[in-house]
């Protein structure tokens, strides 16, 4: 199936190609492409933006529960606690982050962006947007830290089931609104008269009749808190005052918000026995100073009286397990670290024991035996409370949960509890835990606990039983890869090292290589009489027998016909490495990177960059003489940032088809420990390949590290050193520039190399270099381009090639630019000035041999016939400045002064919708035509032909020769054509890079897109020219040919006798 | 089985002395007039052979505006017809060159040798200039569709690139 590289040339040249109708048919979906629908990880630092258990009435008595989250990733998503899939999801915009959500029976209402400018509702069953309703303009909206400071949702109580539900919106601190939940209307708002104030609204205590607003007013060197009263229904202040307190939160860090609870109750759900007592249960504020826990009920009129104080128990932190509102409970962490279950206590008479403690965890103070303990609240069917803890026992290696049911057991309370089997090699540890649960019978409580890890990994367990795992650090991929797989077993080629082999070892060795023939013989003849071959769509399917089994049965990957399953390395800032099989998505394995000297104190690992170091085809040097053949590896250069704000870096060296730990550090299944290479930041990782690969790594003060660091990889680099150039960008935020660098070896000074600035790249003062994108480096298939009247183009093939976007914001007028500089020398190639778009640069760009694309928005209109819009450029360079004109540039010194020797082709077309991130195809040999593949803002991946992207488009009508090399006529809008879409009708959202790679075939490339989902298909932007078509009738061409052979056997005697009588008679 | 003839049986003395038929003259056997006669039509036929050589010599450029209509008429494409065509034209000059000598044997003066270079050269020239403008047609066709490779593109392919000296990290 696979043709010789120049065969290939001719029949693309040969064949005359129609407009690539590459179109993806809908049988094929699923089949080439996968998409997972991902998050993002869990905002667990507020309870208003942690994943919660969220349980609502679908009718007739039937209810349905769903994990409702806000996530990192700025999305708000609904989970099916059943098996994990996300029931619905809503992706906010990036400049509209969610700030916080509240539940109340089948809507959820958010706050987001600045200020909580815009109020959103949605249905919690199916997360249809109800309602979405601008609040105040984006620029009059204060930001607070944290984000949900400032902001509360209420729902009004006691509306009718008829009517609609009433919101209660905080938004900026100081307006209070009452909006309908479905039509948007407001009903009345409040706007604090002192805005300028320090007082900071931040919670609503809805009752049925009056509204509580709680803030917090700024004294001289504490908070203290204020409340403010009003009417319901009609919104009119009762009273304002402040409160004298003084809160102390836990840590300087802790928001001050943090340090007080506004205590309510509900009517009991138990409505037989006291509900009239609690419809009159004032609500109450909690709130710790100097470690004491201080409390005071609320009365509209705020006439209240002296702050109750709880003197003698040093508290260090009050916990809001979701449960103080409408519950009136929450968790108090005593000084020693003891967790105690609070609550408001219905029936006391008098401030003394308006508050009460229900029950105090055991063994929940602080010791070494195990981890502070997690609190989390949940409700059951009925809607009684429970109060859960969470905790890590070092000494069983494994986690406890116990679960306090304060009805239960006749009011006396009830705790039962049981131990997960969490699995801290693969998740981290537990950062947040919601719980829901059931009471089947008396004395037995059921609990379903959602873990949030350190990891990302979002978990299900019902008792002590995992139900599904979700990785959403994979929303939040950093640097990922395409890692060839090997071979499945290597049949008979065994290469002898070891010198010639003698004539009969060579026989000897034949005769045994025999051995298998037969069976061949045997093979061969079943697949030619039933033809079955591998076609693309079946040849990474896992046969049946393998899906049900797991990875550790199957064995490792093994590529396919085609090259279609390759592994695909994926490192997150979780700190989480994932190896997924492209051909399905599943993850085949998965490794903790782990935190070195900094475990005791904590740390997060960033990656930076990740280097294949051994693909298939390399040759192990530093494995001499066979023995381990060695599978891909892949070096992952990180950068781990401890708590006590030290910086290493460090290097994991993967097995990229295991995961293992290449220098066999840590044993596989436990948490993966790096190489600490670098005591310090890096600058800069390259990889040198020459005969070996090794990752080249810069400190601060530019000396060079390696790895391996072997002596041929240091022979290596000594050889390559006098050529070798790097662009390294210097400067903080604001002033970043451009220094071409050298290695020089100065064994006086120092051993390593260290490197010396060369050229700057000299920009104005103002203006900032802000993505550098190197070109990307891939076999070049022809050197030039044909024209019709066949001259020749040469392509403008400097391999040193870059592209630098920067943006000058001060200048006037604010504008960006795009460079393409020679990586060498930093001589300019090409220059383009930009606008910008609403005062930021986001320019997009790719650049591969001699072909430059790069999208921008433009918003100038200064005339008639101009608009406002999403532009792409294609810009192509070629040598000298006129066809057939020569310098040879792929080889030529950098240094030769023939290099400015070029002529950019370019023109700029509208595309109908923003480009979020682009990329070309990439194959082989590079024979096959290059698509530009590209997310767009409506999260979609697209392809789109390099024809429809030429720059020698001609702008009028189209003569012979441009009819002959196939150009078409220029049309500045570049039609949005349904069928170039890639990604069918999957939503792919906030896609950040797409990575392509090829495959065997010369035909196809792989496409991997990531950002908040995960999408990869396959593209074959000329046809899948080396490959029969699937709908080949092969049995037709087998039968056609028997009948012929047949046909010559009865004819052939019948021709001899008929020439023979010829002859006789003539 | 074959049956001969023997004429040599029939006797013919007995005829030999009768008298000729009324009417025929002996004058116009008699010998001295075909003698001359016969020096005037050698001179007439060498001459008519010459003609008949030039006439041939130039045959392939009078077939030539008859080949440009045909040429015209099959268009520019590369289809079958205008390749048969074009490849008769290229063809027949070379199959033509090659059979010069035999071509104009027959038209050789009696003196001469038949098969020699030398006999007939401005003929011969004038044949091989009038086969040559058919082959310059024939090329100019191909020219025309583009199936002289001429340009640089059409060696694109054999060019070949070394490595650059510098390397460059990105």
């Amino acid at each position: 199936m696979r043709l010789p590289k120049i065969f290939l040339a001719l029949l693309l040249t040969a064949l005359p190609l129609p407009a690539p109708t590459a179109a993806l048919h809908e049988s094929e979906v699923g089949i080439v492409d996968w998409h997972k629908q991902l998050v993002g990880v869990p905002l667990i630092g507020s309870p208003n933006t942690a994943p919660l258990f969220h349980r609502f009435s679908v009718g007739q008595g039937v209810t349905k529960s769903v994990v409702v989250t806000a996530t990192g990733s700025n999305v708000l998503a609904a989970i099916d606690p059943v098996d994990g899939s996300v029931a619905w999801r809503h992706v906010f915009d990036a400049e509209d982050p969610i700030a916080l959500f509240k539940k109340h029976k089948d809507v959820i209402a958010t706050l987001s962006g600045p200020g909580g400018s815009t109020l959103r509702t949605f249905n919690v069953l199916t997360g249809h947007l109800l309602l979405e309703k601008r609040l105040h303009a984006l620029n009059t909206g204060s930001l607070f830290e944290p984000g949900d400071l400032g902001l509360g949702i209420a729902f009004v109580p006691g509306s009718t089931p008829n009517e609609s539900e009433q919101l209660l919106v905080l938004a900026n601190g100081h307006t209070l609104r009452r909006v309908d939940a479905r039509t948007g209307e407001v009903v009345w708002s409040w706007t604090s008269e002192d805005q300028s104030s320090l007082i900071i609204y931040t919670r609503i205590i809805p009752t049925s009749s009056t509204i509580y607003l709680i803030g917090l007013a700024k004294s001289v060197k504490s908070y203290t808190l204020h409340a403010t009263t009003f009417s319901t229904q009609s919104g009119t202040l009762i009273a304002s005052r402040n409160i004298p307190s003084s809160l102390s939160p836990a840590s300087a860090t802790t928001p001050p918000s943090s340090a007080f609870l506004a205590l309510s109750l509900f009517p009991s759900p138990n409505t037989n026995t006291t509900t009239s007592s609690s419809h009159e249960t004032p609500p109450r504020l909690l709130w710790l100073e100097q470690k004491t826990l201080h409390t005071l009920p609320l009365s509209p009129s705020l006439s209240h009286t002296k702050p109750g104080a709880y003197k003698g128990v040093a508290y260090k932190e009050l916990v809001d397990v979701g449960l103080a509102e409408g519950y009136g409970m929450f968790v108090a962490v005593l000084g020693d670290g003891s967790g105690k279950v609070i609550g408001v206590n219905g029936e006391g008479k008098g401030e003394e024991s308006a508050v009460k403690a229900f029950w105090e965890f055991s063994e929940s103070a602080d010791s070494p035996r195990y981890t502070p303990s997690i609190y989390a609240g949940g409700l059951d069917k009925d809607g009684y409370p429970y109060v859960s803890r969470i905790y890590w026992s070092h000494v069983l290696q494994k986690s406890s949960i116990h679960t306090y049911a304060p009805h239960l057991s006749k009011g006396e309370g009830l705790v039962t509890g049981f131990t997960l089997p969490f699995d801290t090699t693969m998740h981290g540890i537990i950062v947040h835990a919601a719980i829901d649960t059931a009471n089947p019978s008396p004395y037995r409580v059921l609990t379903r606990v959602v873990l949030t890890t350190s990891t990302g990994a979002v978990q299900l367990w019902q008792q002590d039983q995992a139900q599904w795992t979700r990785e959403e650090a994979l929303a939040e991929i950093a640097v990922a890869e395409f890692v060839e797989l090997p071979e499945g077993k290597s049949v008979g080629v065994e290469v002898d090292l070891g010198g010639e082999e003698s004539f009969v070892g060579r026989v000897a060795r034949q005769v045994l290589d025999a051995k298998d023939f037969p069976q061949y013989l045997v093979k061969f003849v079943k697949r030619f009489a039933t033809g079955s071959y591998a076609s693309t769509s079946t040849s990474t399917s896992i046969p049946p027998t393998n899906t049900n089994t797991t990875t550790a049965t199957t064995g490792p990957l093994t590529r396919d016909t085609f090259g279609f399953r390759q592994m695909l390395v994926a490192a997150t800032p979780q700190g989480k490495v994932y190896g997924l099989d492209s051909s399905s998505g599943r993850i085949v394995w998965s490794r903790v990177l782990g935190h070195g000297w900094a475990a005791e104190i904590g740390a997060t690992v960033l990656p930076i960059k990740l280097f294949v170091t051994r693909g298939v085809g390399d040759v192990d040097v530093d494995v001499r003489g066979g023995g381990d053949a060695g599978g891909p590896q892949v070096v992952l250069v990180t950068q781990r940032k401890a708590e006590n704000t030290l910086v290493d870096t460090v290097i994991f060296h993967i097995d990229a088809m295991t995961g293992d730990d290449v220098r066999k550090v840590s044993p596989s299944g436990d948490i993966f420990q790096g190489l600490d290479i670098i005591s310090g930041p890096i600058i800069e990782a390259f990889l040198l390949q020459k005969q070996t690969k090794t990752v080249i790594l810069l400190d601060e003060f530019m000396q060079v590290y390696l790895y391996p660091d072997t002596e041929a990889h240091k022979a290596d680099l000594e050889a390559a050193s006098p050529s070798l150039y790097f662009p390294v960008r210097t400067g903080g935020p604001g002033k970043r520039q451009l220094m071409g660098h050298q290695l020089l070896l100065n064994p006086e000074l120092s051993n390593r190399f260290v490197g010396h600035p060369t050229w700057t790249f000299s920009l104005p003062a103002n203006e900032e270099i802000l993505t550098l994108i190197p070109s990307r480096r891939g076999p070049v298939a022809s050197v030039g381009k044909v024209l019709g009247n066949r001259s020749t183009l040469y392509k403008y093939l400097n391999p040193h090639l870059m592209t630098l976007t920067t943006s000058s914001l001060t200048s006037h007028p604010p504008r960006c630019a795009i460079y393409v500089v020679d990586a060498a020398k930093g001589s300019i190639v090409y220059h383009a000035t930009l606008p910008t778009s609403a005062g930021v640069c986001d320019v997009k760009a790719t650049i591969t041999e001699n072909w430059l694309v790069y999208s921008y928005f433009d918003e100038d209109f200064t005339g008639v016939g101009q608009s406002k819009g999403h532009r792409i450029v294609s810009v192509e360079f070629y040598e000298g400045v006129k066809p057939d004109d020569k310098v040879k540039s792929s080889d030529m010194s950098s240094f030769s002064n023939r290099t400015t020797e070029v002529t950019a082709y370019e023109q700029s077309y509208v595309t109908p919708y923003g480009i979020t991130t682009l990329t070309t195809t990439s194959t082989k040999f590079g024979v096959t035509a290059k698509d530009i593949i590209f997310a767009t803002t409506n999260s979609k991946i697209q392809s789109l032909p390099r024809r429809f992207l030429d720059p020698r488009r001609p702008n009028r009508k189209l003569t012979n020769e441009d009819v002959e090399e196939q150009l078409i006529q220029y049309e500045p809008v570049l039609q949005d054509h349904p069928q170039r879409v890639l990604s069918h009708s999957y939503q792919v959202n906030n896609v950040r890079r797409i990575v392509t790679a090829p495959a065997l075939l010369e035909s196809t490339s792989l496409v991997f897109a990531y950002g908040l989902d995960l999408f990869l298909t396959r593209v074959s932007p000329s046809g899948t020219f080396d490959v029969l078509n699937e709908n080949f009738n092969k049995a037709q061409l087998v039968l056609t040919i028997v009948a012929l052979a047949v046909a010559i056997v009865v004819t052939k005697p019948m021709v001899q006798r008929k020439r023979l009588r010829e002859r006789w008679y003539q | 089985m074959s049956t001969t003839l023997e004429y040599a049986t029939i006797d013919t003395s007995r005829w030999r002395n009768l008298p000729p038929p009324p009417g025929f003259s002996a004058s116009s056997s008699t010998s001295r007039a075909p003698v001359r006669s016969s020096g005037a039509s050698q001179a007439s036929y060498a001459s008519l052979k010459e003609k008949r050589a030039w006439d041939f010599a130039i045959g392939p450029a009078k077939s030539l505006p008859m080949q440009a209509f045909m040429l015209y008429m099959s268009g520019g494409g590369v289809q079958i017809f205008s390749m048969g065509i074009v490849f008769m034209l290229l063809m027949t000059p070379f199959k033509n060159i090659a059979a010069i000598n035999a071509a104009f044997a027959p038209f050789a003066p009696t003196n001469a040798s038949a098969n020699s270079i030398m006999t007939l050269p401005l003929q011969k020239l004038v044949y091989l200039l009038c086969n040559l403008l058919t082959l310059a047609v024939g090329l100019w066709k191909c020219r025309s569709m583009g199936l002289l490779p001429t340009g640089t593109g059409d060696w694109l392919a054999f060019e070949s690139r070394g490595t650059p000296p510098e390397i460059s990290l990105l």
